[in-house]
């Protein structure tokens, strides 16, 4: 293809969608819809992912010592959990320290605990781990081993919940992939029916071009470009929403009652930058498959 | 040059051509007659390769119709002009933009295509209507249109199929007067008619049809 006619073939491109400007409006707000819908669902995906990303890397656990320990066995417990690389014993809670937090946490309902004759709560140590890459394994071993040490009651650690929600994780991931796999499919329908629009509404010209000596390529190019371009602008129309929904929601602290939960993150640049050629590229072949039966001239 | 070898066309049960057989030189210049319904246009559109024949060959410079991909066909079509009976410009376009189309498909430089597309209409006379709409000229100009946009690219040959059907006799005279200037520059020109005053002062070749066959030749 001559590259002289690349010019001719955008000129014709844009001609067609300001002479068709009602269909391309509604095919590409459509689109845009789709898109939207879509870029949301990634947005939910990215951020649920950055929360337990977050959380993996502040794993925590407690260990609850049995009543009674003597002293010889906790600094043995302790010892043990400073072998451990990469945790750190967050805080040593003793018995009355717990209950004084579970006080405090019960707030005026406290009252409820002065009927108690003995102090039911176990002291405990608090740990964290830095890094949690590659502690899923250690992690369960570390759990056995504790609590086969004397003194040792019972080991809870975050590693089982963060599990549980990974597994949330992958059923998000793969209704996600199923909602993008239709919406891609709903796209390349609308942009498909636009481009056939276009092509019946230009059947005169297609059939003079032909006429006069134009080859398939010639005619069917101007088409795609068409197809193209108004992936092209769908992507970035629904980006840019997304965008001003971001702003408008970062700009306030998304909160529960009245916690805020965490910070709302944006699209990557590489996840943004694959929604407009992925919308180009939907726009490309949909315009291909309304292009590839041609009047037979 | 245009040979065609036993050549049949039909349109489901109808025959349009029957067994037809003709050879036109290089550079020449005939009229095709005979009533409405006769195969005048259908031996046109077979020669252009809008249509194929059912059987027989047809071949144009040599290259047989017949055996011809699609790609080749419309490199063919460059070096064929056809003027429409219904003129068939795009009514959108400028009169210089429906002209030019025809240099744009072929990939020439914008320079070439404005130059030869400004020379060609000044040529059939219609230099002062270049930005004007088909539908804002009369029928004779839109003829003219027509024939500018067969002839912009020089081509080996031009059909033209009832170039004057709806013309007065002045206007008939002047689209005349352009074939005959077309055909001194060694363009073979193919000419459907069934009109007998055009007929009557030429001393050109005329082929008779009539149902599909050749019934007669001057």
């Amino acid at each position: 293809m001559r590259l002289r006619l690349w010019p001719y073939f955008f000129k014709q491109a844009l001609m067609n969608i300001m002479g068709n400007r009602t269909v391309h409006v509604i095919g590409l707000g459509t689109m845009v819809v789709s898109l939207l819908i879509f870029g949301t669902f990634l947005i939910l995906f990215v951020n649920l992912d950055s929360w337990i990303q977050g959380w993996g890397r502040s794993l925590s656990a407690s260990i609850y010592l049995q009543d009674g320990v003597n002293e010889a066995d906790r600094d043995k417990v302790a010892d043990f959990i400073r072998d451990i690389p990469g945790a750190q014993i967050k805080r040593f809670i003793s018995k009355e320290g717990a209950l004084r937090d579970l006080r405090k946490a019960l707030g005026s309902e406290s009252g409820l605990l002065d009927g108690l004759s003995d102090n039911p709560l176990p002291a405990s140590f608090e740990l964290v781990f830095e890094d949690a890459d590659g502690q899923a394994r250690d992690l369960q071993d570390i759990k056995r081993e504790l609590e086969g040490m004397e003194g040792v009651g019972e080991v809870q650690y975050s590693e089982e919940w963060l599990k549980r929600i990974e597994g949330l994780m992958s059923l998000v991931g793969l209704v996600g992939f199923i909602i993008g796999g239709l919406l891609c499919l709903g796209v390349l329908f609308i942009v498909t029916n636009t481009i056939k629009l276009t092509i019946y509404a230009r059947r005169d010209e297609i059939e003079i071009l032909k006429l006069v000596g134009a080859t398939d390529r010639f005619v069917k190019v101007p088409f795609l470009l068409e197809g193209a371009i108004q992936g092209m602008f769908a992507g970035l129309i629904a980006l840019l929403i997304l965008f001003s929904g971001y702003l408008l929601l970062s700009a306030k602290k998304i909160q529960f009652f009245g916690v805020a939960l965490f910070d709302l993150l944006f699209l990557p640049r590489e996840y943004a930058f694959a929604i407009i050629l992925m919308s180009l590229g939907l726009g490309l072949v949909g315009s291909f498959i309304a292009v590839g039966r041609f009047f037979e001239i | 040059m245009i040979q065609l070898f036993h050549v049949l066309k039909k349109f489901g049960p109808n025959v349009a051509l029957n067994d037809l057989n003709l050879r036109i030189r290089q550079g020449g210049f005939v009229f095709v007659s005979g009533p409405s319904g006769a195969g005048k246009t259908t031996l046109l559109r077979l020669i252009f390769g809008v249509d194929r024949p059912t059987s027989g060959h047809i071949l144009i410079n040599g290259i047989n119709l017949n055996r011809v991909n699609r790609s080749r066909l419309d490199h063919l079509r460059r070096k064929i002009g056809f003027v429409f009976q219904d003129f068939k410009l795009l009514a959108k376009k400028t009169v210089f933009e429906n002209v030019a189309l025809a240099l744009y498909v072929t990939g020439k430089g914008r320079t070439f295509i404005r130059k030869k597309t400004h020379q060609t209409l000044r040529s059939v006379g219609l230099s002062e209507k270049e930005n004007a709409y088909p539908l804002q000229l009369s029928g004779g100009e839109q003829q003219r249109v027509a024939i500018a946009r067969a002839i912009v690219k020089d081509p080996l040959i031009l059909l033209a199929d009832e170039p004057t059907g709806n013309l007065d006799p002045d206007l008939t005279e002047d689209i005349m007067v352009l074939f005959r200037s077309v055909h001194m520059k060694g363009t073979t020109v193919v000419v459907a008619t069934h009109s007998r005053e055009l007929l009557n002062d030429t001393e050109q070749r005329i082929i008779l049809l009539n149902h599909g066959r050749i019934v007669g030749e001057k």
